[in-house]
């Protein structure tokens, strides 16, 4: 340091500069950490070590429209967990043995829920499922043995009348990953329930509420921190909802259409509303909570019979001759053809290089509109429907809403399909030919309906031009006030440019069809007199076994003064191998059931002697 | 000659001292609270204990003459190594490090000793050879004096105590008037050594795929024919300089020793430091490597630094300390929860007491009129901003996690002695510095 006074100095200037300056540096560092992002580490902080419980708000309760016994409700099913921190390690296993017994579960079945790496966490973890009440007043009983062990209520949907009505109410299941990934901005949390099918998806939203939330403040090993104040925000419980269904008519339907793969439709015109809606096979929704749920749900999955479709919404079938009340509509309202204009019949008609066979070999002889209809006569409409043409054909069926969604509430709806020449040249590569609209004419080939949509046909013939949506919503219900809280009004789903004459024209027709056509022998109720239209629509089976779909499309009362008694009934049985002419049968029952006040057995008990045998197919 | 022994007691420099020890032990206190709001840790009355009898060696060394010292500091010297040795062998081991000595609940960690020890030896090794330190072998005398307890303590292994060390030569050295160009050549290699020893874990950790500038130095097969080409140059350059006496060949010769070392470093780091510590220097390039790891500790003191804010939360009252998220609390991270407690205010007024006990203890050593007084003082302010810069710098997250505590607040008595030992020499040598 003899090396001079300046350099020295010089020396400890520099010193003081790294001192000075690196605690200037961190000044600044934690002037920018903790003023400038300040507030996202505070964030940040609460985040790490705050926990939010949901409290799940209790499911609204569905109910037929009458309102007073529920559908479906829900039952207070518990699930017991196990806070392993909150024991001692050595103790542990004792517990698990109680639980075991109390729970009658194998004790290998907890250890293998709780390994020993999560001995010191106080996480809970979630032991059984679906406990009853009697079993968690045992627990609660010998609290002092149950050291760390809690419950919480996850209720259980019950579905009270679980016959065909598991299509239309649906039923609940835990969110999905997929799921989650949609709904989450709406609020749905990993655990979560909701709808998977039917009203208890399409009003996921109406029915499941606000869950409340339980706010708390944990330490590093999730100990819930004693002393920090906890937040409760308490959950809105989910409204009820009362459908259009009435319960009685539903049974009759079920009962009416029986152990037969097909569905029924019935519905009020006068509003759209769905007083009973069947579909079978069905399933029974309940048993999705029961220990076997998987099995029961692979089962269901791969039944070639498909009991989760409902085939009266979601299958498209070829209407066959019900599509004639459309066609009459059209040779009524085209004005080109005279509606007593009269045509042969001798059983078959030759086209291009091709013989069409009507139904009925012998041949119908000479039939006007009217006759037509009333014996389905396939040679009338195919000698109308050429005339007619294409263009017209479709339009008026279009007008009807083939081809097009009903719009009806519930998921899933198939909207079947009405083949165009478009169509036909983009899928098929092939022309529309001649042989295409003779098909079309009497209901075959490719045009498809759901059993839905030709309900909705006949409500246009009823209301002369109007349709309204079908809808099962009647009304919400808040389950706390009894309070409606919102009951829609009908909405118009198409209103027709045809004119009413047209539609008294086709009501007449449809009315023939019982009095003298092919429904007369089968409809046999004197409770209502009703209009309709029978129809058999062929299925290709195999190259030499053809089979037949039953349809029959009606309503009843045919004369009314209050368009508001009437109901449209649409019943479809598939092609089965021993064809049975069962749809008209069936909506003869569910008439007579309905107007005569009486149930299925009553139904059957009072038409058995009008039944005629059958001999043969009619169509 | 000696009436200036009666000069003031140096109360500036204390009363820093005891407003940072009572602050450290507030914090103490705080941080053996649990969420539950219940004591559950006793250490702040153990620190005050140590506080205690820690001021009471403080007065000793500020009354004792440190001419005693210079006398016996080669011995001083010797002891502690002896002592580092010993712990070597059978020094307790805590927390993977053995680098404790002692008998049932009283223990000491001699490195912390060392590090004063150090100080007076090369204080006295400077002050002997006066400018020959200019001259590079009697410079590089002086580093090993540094070095010999620095590798004893890697062999802990303790990287941050042994680190502590460099600082101290390096400005000691400079004080002592060494040549900047060798000053810098020793700081180069040492940064140079640890980038190069983080870059192949950092790089395989970042998942980057195949070969890049990276694999050229991470490999060690290539490395090694990379410091071939470079020793070879700096051979030629350093054979250019001695023949031609041209001063560009010194530079090249330079800057390639610079490389050469830097890259043997790197190979030595990476074979003596364990893969936790490697992980540390990659985690304070990146914590999110690892956050539920070794970047769980940097995340969790960020973000309890960062959510004090202006006033921080009250004292007692901070949420990442007392729910325990912060990890070692009471020593590492003790600035952590002072920040997220006491806010920037608490922190400004920290760092105000460590900047009166630099530029106090400046100014003393600028006074004192005798060079191994200038030196001594020089190392010890060296230390202590070594502990500062670099434990609040890990807290903050811009330094790697080394765990070295900061000096007066960190609990533990080693590094409060050793620091009150370091401000006791100062106000001895504040005591005489009127000496005429």
């Amino acid at each position: 340091m003899e090396y001079g006074e300046r350099q020295q100095k010089r020396r400890f200037v520099v010193l003081t500069a790294l001192f000075v300056g690196s605690i200037g540096v961190l000044v600044l560092y934690l002037f920018w950490l903790q003023i400038i992002k300040g507030g996202e580490f505070t964030q940040r902080a609460r985040n790490v070590s705050e926990r939010e419980t949901p409290i799940t708000a209790q499911r609204g309760e569905i109910f037929d429209r009458k309102g007073d016994d529920p559908l479906v409700f829900n039952v207070d099913s518990f699930s017991v967990d196990v806070s392993p921190g909150e024991v001692a390690t050595a103790d542990l296993p004792a517990l698990f043995n109680r639980l075991s017994g109390v729970l009658s579960i194998p004790v290998q079945e907890i250890e293998q829920k709780v390994p020993p790496k999560t001995y010191k966490q106080f996480q809970p973890i979630a032991i059984k499922g679906g406990v009853t009440l009697q079993t968690i007043s045992a627990i609660a009983e010998h609290v002092e043995d149950f050291k760390g062990v809690s419950w919480h209520n996850k209720p259980i949907r019950s579905y009270v009348e679980s016959g065909t009505l598991a299509h239309v109410i649906g039923y609940v299941g835990d969110i999905t990953r997929e799921e989650l990934q949609v709904l989450y901005n709406k609020s749905y949390g990993a655990d979560t329930s909701l709808g998977k099918s039917g009203i208890e998806k399409q009003y996921d939203d109406i029915l499941r509420g606000v869950d409340g939330q339980r706010f708390r403040v944990v330490d590093v090993k999730e100990k819930g921190v004693t002393g920090a104040e906890e937040k409760v925000v308490p959950p809105t419980p989910g409204k009820n909802v009362v459908l259009t269904i009435d319960r009685k008519i539903q049974k009759l339907a079920e009962q009416a259409l029986g152990p037969r793969n097909g569905s029924v439709v019935v519905l009020k015109p006068s509003t759209g509303e769905i007083l009973a809606l069947v579909s079978y096979p069905t399933f029974d929704p309940n048993r999705f909570f029961s220990g076997d749920s998987s099995a029961y749900f692979n089962k269901l999955s791969t039944d070639p019979s498909s009991p989760f479709l409902d085939r009266a919404i979601q299958s498209a079938y070829p209407p066959g001759s019900t599509f004639k009340i459309i066609m009459t509509t059209g040779i009524a309202d085209d004005g080109t053809i005279p509606i007593n204009q009269s045509v042969l019949c001798t059983g078959k008609i030759e086209f291009g290089d091709r013989v069409f066979n009507c139904w009925l070999r012998t041949g119908h002889g000479y039939e006007d509109l009217f006759g037509g209809l009333a014996q389905s006569c396939d040679v009338y409409f195919w000698t109308m429907g050429n005339r007619l043409g294409p263009d017209k054909i479709l339009n008026y069926a279009r007008d009807f809403g083939v081809g097009s969604l009903t719009g009806i509430d519930l998921p899933g709806e198939s909207s079947g399909l009405l083949p165009t020449p478009e169509w036909k040249q983009k899928i098929k590569h092939r022309q529309w030919v001649g042989g295409d609209t003779l098909n079309i004419s009497i209901g075959q080939g490719d045009v498809t309906m759901t059993p839905l949509q030709l309900a909705d046909s006949v409500a246009m013939v009823v209301n002369e031009g109007v349709v309204y949506k079908p809808h099962l919503l009647l009304k919400t219900i808040d389950p706390q006030t009894n309070q409606v809280v919102s009951q829609p009004a009908p909405e118009v789903l198409h209103r027709s440019a045809i004119s009413k004459d047209v539609f008294q024209t086709v009501q007449a027709a449809m009315r023939g069809v019982i009095t003298k056509g092919t429904a007369g022998p089968v409809i046999t109720t004197k409770a209502v007199e009703i209009a309709g239209k029978t129809g058999t629509a062929q299925v290709v089976a195999g190259i030499e076994t053809k089979s037949w779909h039953s349809w029959f499309a009606a309503y009843g009362p045919y004369e009314t003064t209050n368009p508001d008694d009437r109901v449209v009934v649409v019943t479809m049985v598939e092609a089965s191998d021993n064809w049975e002419w069962w749809a008209p049968k069936a909506a003869d029952l569910i008439f007579q059931g309905i107007y005569a006040n009486q149930t299925y057995e009553e139904a059957v008990a009072t038409l058995k002697p009008w039944y005629a045998p059958v001999v043969g197919r009619v169509d | 000659m000696r009436r200036a022994s009666l000069a003031p007691f140096d109360f500036v420099l204390f009363g820093a001292t005891l407003a940072l020890i009572c602050i450290g032990i507030l914090f103490i206190y705080s941080s053996g609270i649990n969420a539950a709001g219940v004591l559950v840790s006793h250490e702040f009355v153990r620190q005050i204990i140590w506080a205690v009898l820690g001021l009471g060696i403080l007065i000793f060394f500020a009354l004792f003459s440190y001419t005693t010292l210079r006398v016996l500091s080669l011995y001083i010297y010797a002891g502690g190594l002896f002592l580092l040795l010993v712990t070597l062998i059978i020094g307790r081991q805590v927390n993977g490090a053995r680098s404790w000595l002692g008998f049932a609940e009283v223990g000491i960690q001699p490195a912390e000793f060392m590090k004063i020890a150090t100080i007076l030896f090369l204080a006295t090794y400077f002050t002997g050879i006066g400018n020959g330190i200019r001259e590079l072998p009697r410079f590089i005398l002086g580093l090993l004096i540094a070095l010999v307890p620095i590798i004893f303590i890697l062999l802990q292994p303790d990287m941050g105590e042994a680190l502590a060390f460099i600082p101290i030569f390096l400005l000691m050295a400079f004080i002592a008037g060494a040549q900047p160009r060798h000053l810098m050549f020793i700081l180069m290699v040492g940064f140079l050594g640890f980038i190069l020893a983080a870059v192949p874990t950092l790089h395989a950790r970042s998942g980057a795929a195949g070969a890049s500038f990276f694999t050229l130095i991470s490999d060690p097969e290539i490395l090694k024919y990379l410091l071939l080409a470079g020793a070879v140059v700096t051979g030629l350059a350093f054979l250019g300089w001695r023949s031609f006496k041209q001063r560009y060949f010194f530079w090249i010769a330079w800057t390639g020793a610079v490389l050469v070392a830097g890259g043997l470093m790197s190979l030595a780091l990476r074979f003596v430091l364990k893969d936790y510590q490697i992980m540390r220097l990659v985690i304070f390039v990146n914590p999110k490597l690892d956050p539920q790891g070794s970047g769980w500790n940097i995340i969790q003191s960020v973000t309890a630094i960062g959510s004090g804010g202006l006033h921080g939360k009250g004292w007692l009252h901070g949420t990442q300390s007392h729910y325990q998220f912060l990890p070692q609390q009471s020593t590492d991270f003790i600035f952590s929860i002072l920040a997220e407690e006491w806010g920037f205010l608490g922190a400004l007024l920290v760092f105000g007491l460590l900047i009166v006990i630099f530029l106090r203890g400046i100014s003393i050593v600028w006074a004192a009129r005798e060079d191994y007084a200038t030196l001594v003082g020089t190392g010890i302010l060296a230390m202590i901003f070594f502990h500062t810069l670099v434990n609040v710098g890990m807290a903050m997250g811009i330094m790697p996690v080394t765990g070295i505590p900061l000096m007066f607040l960190s609990y533990g008595g080693s590094a409060l002695w050793t620091g009150l030992i370091g401000v006791g020499i100062l106000m001895n040598i504040s005591r005489r510095r009127l000496r005429y």
